[in-house]
């Protein structure tokens, strides 16, 4: 038992999730042509504009589910959207944030994206802690948004009037997935302004902004979208309970900060919190790059339902992070190597 | 025409190089002596660093003759840096008294003895393997060692500032050292007359990694069971500062693969009741290892220090995850900032954890702290060290000492006594 | 039946205390130290031992203490004078509380242990450095004064006026600032008592250092100077316990850290 553990203590988890991204990807985008079905509650991207999916994101399922009188919540409609959100719950306590790291469509070409950039030899940007700070609210902002809008189109919210029904499913007029995702079925169509009315052209304008931002975004920020993601934020209101945890031991933390100069995201707070035991934030997505980075033994570890999987050890820190190739120092002073040109 | 009274054949200068000479090689006999054939059980891989010792006396080698070297005065100068440009880092911060009395001249009565030291050797030249350093890098870590570039001695050689931020934990500071390292990239370029490469960073932050592997790897077996002295490692780690890092690499395999074996057969180099000591504060440096041979002549067991000369030197690791310059740099610079203990950073809470965890994974019984008379630093720390550590049930001798080896009888008594009640308290024997 | 014997070769006298089986104090001697005190005390501990009749074969084990414990051939131990200072003063300390702190002032130191709550040695800080603060001032002091050292105490207490403030914090300038202060017409009395409070001044500072805590026991032959006893417990502002024999407590730890040693075997 411990030499399997040993081992995974090891091993490159990176790899291992690119692969796991891969597989992932082609299940979700290509399986319903297999005529896979996995739920319509899936808690990661999985759009049903794109053709081939095997499932849909949680995320419609919610909007529509919201989509009903406060009456209805008492009755036989509202029971849709409690199962919907246990049928959520259940998928997502496995498996924990890691469905943004290891699974999420849109988080894998966001990866893929970095590929290129790294490729290209580009400098990648990062958020300073102020603006770190102010930003991350904005998926909660986003969540929010989401739940009152359909809840506004069938009720009246602080004496509002109904909000149109235009708006539909109204993160999705302005998801990425949305425009991103079916462009690796071939797909086009979602690019588009509706001209229909003010609301849909107000919408799907907004709709192509947010495409732009995030094929840029993603270019120069890794994981640019996950930071603004309201699954994210509805992922993380639910996460103390996940079977997979990520916990810290902050006395044993020497404060180096290598997990959070890893981080994609950027989470400062995995190095600078020694206190708290869940480490999770409401930015991570449990990728386990911090574990991966951490020097030391046993400071940060993951578990499934108790038993641990993955440690962060010092041995593991150097196999991943460092190289025993041989290294000829040129350090002959300029005499000497002019001496040898000459010998030569 | 009447005789000159004071005209000496040998200038005084001369002089004091030959005299300084002999009695660094005096303080060096002695110290070996007391290291080496004062104890028992020592490994045979250990002898490679004992000889290597004699490297600053030794007229013959001139390994470093023909080689670009730079020196630095501090842990705070980033090695993998002036691997990269093609140049080798002698870390010059001295331990011998012969040279601290040379300094004496220049400073004031109360000064830090290792910067005294360091003054003293810089002003007689005398660079160990033949080496001429053709820059000194000096970060502005603490106060007298800031001033050392406005020491006057005979020295010709460069002083470089390396700004080091006060404090850092705020964003202000991160950006204040990333700039300085940039700086001393820029400065180090001209110097060498290499540019820095992404190859060449990545092969220099790789080959520090390997000697780090193996210095990790040492204190894995340390904690295993007491198979080697705590002068020994001092040691060993101080001779990292001038030696070869591919063959100080080499050396610290051969002598883990041994020290290995005996945790395997239980070969221990004291007995089991043995206290067993966290040293910390003004770090040690050969032949200035009083205090550490006093506390194990007196029965104790250095089972780790916090040593910036020491234990500190290896430790701290670089994460880079993009291997281009634009992340490497960064990651360097965080290496060095970030997880530091040194007192000369404000806040230097990470200090108590670092202490209070080492104790417990090396199960120390007590921790002993020096302060160098005159380190003003330390000093200020050791009572807010004290009482954190007693909080936790860890007992601590504080001893204020120098390079002076007159306070042996003052610090035997002290260290004596303190590994007495240490014992004491593990064997729970009461009187009365 | 069984003796254990702890000599204290301290820098101006040895001493040695002699335990039976039940730990009662059946002999001890306080000899000058001199200037051999090998020999010295070789021949302290056989004139104890031929005065009270006792033959060498009824010494079951030896620990010696103090400056000069290494060099002392016979010892079959040698305990550093804080562990031995500590276990003595514990078992001399007859009072109800609980001891918790040692002061010593020696011959040539002086120094304040503190204890923990179990007895354990939990702290202490030592002047060790300068004669200010020790017996050896109080010597200087009684020559300049002009009378016996053991009269030091008396003249404190016929002292009507304020003590002198005795300055200089070296011993030889205070020397010279006694004479100067005798010569403008001061009293013995007021010099004699100043030079118990300066003293007992820089005993409270290490103290304060050394964390110290009620109760507090005085030890080391000066605290037969009821004086000095007296300025102690004003400077520290607590009841101080003196013991039965002062100046022997340390060698009678060390007798004690003999039966301890015997018993552990």
């Amino acid at each position: 038992m411990n030499k399997i553990k040993h081992k995974i203590n090891l091993a490159n988890i990176s790899r291992f999730r690119t692969i796991i991204q891969i597989l992932s990807f082609i299940l979700i985008m290509y399986g319903g042509y297999a005529a896979i079905t996995i739920s319509e509650r899936i808690p990661t991207f999985a759009c049903p504009y794109a053709t081939g999916s095997a499932g849909t994101c949680y995320l419609i399922a919610m909007q529509h589910g919201l989509h009903i009188t406060w009456a209805d919540f008492a009755s036989y409609r509202g029971f849709g959207f409690y199962t919907g959100l246990l049928i959520f719950l259940a998928w997502f306590i496995v498996f924990n944030k890691s469905w943004c790291g290891f699974v999420c469509p849109l988080g894998s070409i966001q990866d893929w994206i970095t590929k290129l950039r790294k490729l290209l030899g580009i400098a990648f940007t990062k958020y300073d802690s102020k603006l770190f700070k102010k930003l991350r609210f904005i998926k909660f902002i986003v969540l929010g948004l989401l739940i009152l809008i359909p809840l506004g189109m069938s009720n009246s919210l602080f004496g509002l009037p109904h909000f149109s029904h235009d708006l539909g499913a109204p993160f999705c007029q302005i998801c990425p997935g949305r425009t991103v995702l079916p462009l690796f079925t071939g797909s086009t169509s979602e690019l588009f302004i509706d001209f229909a009315n003010n609301t849909t052209i107000f919408m799907s304008t907004l709709g192509i902004i947010i495409f732009v931002t995030f094929i840029i975004g993603s270019f120069f920020k890794k994981r640019f979208f996950c930071f603004f993601c309201p699954m994210s934020a509805l992922q993380f209101l639910f996460s103390r309970i996940g079977l997979l945890r990520m916990t810290k031991v902050g006395s044993v933390c020497t404060k180096c900060g290598n997990c959070s100069r890893v981080c994609d995201i950027g989470i400062e707070q995995i190095a600078e919190d020694i206190t708290s035991k869940f480490i999770v934030k409401d930015d991570c997505m449990m990728c386990f790059k911090c574990v991966e980075a951490c020097p030391e033994n046993d400071c940060l570890k993951v578990s499934f339902a108790g038993i641990s999987i993955l440690n962060s050890t010092d041995e593991g820190f150097f196999k991943r992070y460092s190289d025993s190739k041989t290294f000829k120092i040129d350090t002959d002073s300029k005499e000497l190597i002019d001496q040898k040109k000459k010998n030569d | 025409m009447t005789k000159n009274k004071s005209q000496n054949t040998i200038s005084r200068y001369e002089r004091m190089k030959k005299t300084s000479t002999v009695h660094l090689a005096m303080e060096y006999a002695k110290s070996l002596k007391e290291v080496v054939d004062d104890f028992p059980y020592n490994p045979e891989s250990m002898y490679f660093f004992y000889d290597r010792m004699n490297a600053f006396l030794d007229a013959e080698n001139t390994d470093l003759a023909n080689k670009k070297v730079i020196a630095t005065s501090c842990i705070f100068v980033p090695e993998e840096i002036i691997y990269a440009l093609g140049a080798i880092p002698l870390r010059i911060c001295n331990g011998a008294y012969s040279y601290d009395q040379i300094g004496a001249e220049f400073m004031p009565a109360k000064a830090c003895p290792l910067v005294k030291s360091t003054i003293g050797q810089l002003h007689v030249n005398n660079f160990p393997m033949g080496a001429k350093p053709q820059l000194i890098v000096n970060p502005t870590s603490c106060d007298y060692k800031k001033k050392m570039p406005e020491v006057e001695t005979a020295s010709e050689i460069e002083f470089y500032t390396l700004e080091l931020p006060a404090t850092k934990e705020t964003e202000a500071s991160k950006s204040y050292w990333i700039q300085s390292i940039d700086a001393f990239i820029k400065k180090l370029e001209k110097t060498t007359g290499n540019k820095l490469t992404r190859k060449k960073l990545k092969e220099a932050i790789n080959l520090v990694s390997q000697a780090q592997q193996q210095y990790r790897r040492l204190h894995t077996i340390r904690k295993q069971g007491p198979v080697i002295w705590g002068k020994d490692v001092i040691l060993l780690s101080n001779s990292y500062f001038f030696e070869d890092i591919r063959k100080w690499t080499e050396q610290l395999e051969k002598l883990n693969d041994e020290l290995e074996v005996r945790v395997e057969n239980k070969q221990y180099v004291v007995k089991e009741n043995a206290p067993k000591i966290l040293l910390t504060g003004s770090p040690s440096i050969f032949p200035n290892l009083k205090t550490p041979v006093l506390i194990e002549q007196m029965g104790g067991l250095i089972v780790a220090d916090e040593f910036c000369s020491s234990n500190r030197l290896l430790y701290d690791t670089v994460a880079v995850d993009e291997w281009f310059l634009y992340d490497m740099i960064p990651a360097l610079a965080d290496r060095y900032l970030k997880p530091c203990t040194c007192p000369n950073l404000t806040p230097n809470t990470d200090r108590d954890r670092k202490l209070i965890n080492t104790a417990k994974e090396f199960s120390a019984d007590g921790v002993i702290y020096q302060a160098f008379a005159g380190c003003q630093l330390y000093e200020m720390e050791s009572l807010r060290i004290a009482k954190k550590l007693e909080q936790e049930g860890i007992p601590m001798l504080y001893i204020e000492t120098d390079y002076n080896p007159d306070d042996l009888g003052q610090l035997s008594t002290r260290i004596e006594a303190f590994l007495e009640s240490l014992k004491a308290k593990k064997s729970k024997t009461q009187i009365a | 039946m069984n003796i254990y014997c702890g000599i204290d070769i301290g820098s101006s006298s040895i001493k040695i205390a002699l335990l039976n089986e039940e730990v009662k104090l059946i002999a001890h001697s306080i000899s000058p130290t001199g200037s051999s005190f090998r020999k010295n005390a070789t021949i302290a501990l056989d004139n104890l031992l031929s005065k009270h009749q006792i033959s060498q074969t009824q010494i079951k084990y030896v620990v010696s203490t103090g400056y000069g414990r290494k060099l002392f051939p016979t010892a079959d131990e040698n305990i550093s004078e804080i562990t031995a200072n500590a276990t003595g003063s514990k078992h001399s300390f007859k009072n109800q509380s609980v001891l918790r702190s040692i002061i010593n002032i020696g011959g040539q130191d002086s120094k304040v242990i503190v204890l923990d709550a179990n007895g354990y040695v939990k702290n202490f800080v030592m002047n060790d450095k300068c004669a200010a603060g020790t017996g050896r001032f109080l010597e200087m002091a009684a020559r300049n004064l002009e009378v016996d050292i053991d009269d030091l105490g008396e003249l404190h207490f016929a002292n009507k006026k304020p003590p002198l403030a005795v300055n200089s914090t070296c011993a030889v300038f205070a020397e010279s600032e006694i004479i100067s202060l005798l010569a403008a017409g001061h009293g013995k009395e007021e010099i004699a008592s100043g030079i118990h409070y300066s003293i007992a001044r820089r005993i409270a500072r290490l103290a304060s250092r050394a964390g110290i805590d009620d109760a507090v026991l005085f030890d080391g032959g000066t605290a037969l100077n009821k004086g000095m006893h007296a300025a102690l417990e004003d400077e520290l502002m607590r009841d101080i316990f003196i013991p039965e024999h002062p100046q022997i407590t340390t060698a009678i730890g060390a007798a004690l850290l003999a039966k301890q040693a015997v018993e552990n075997k």
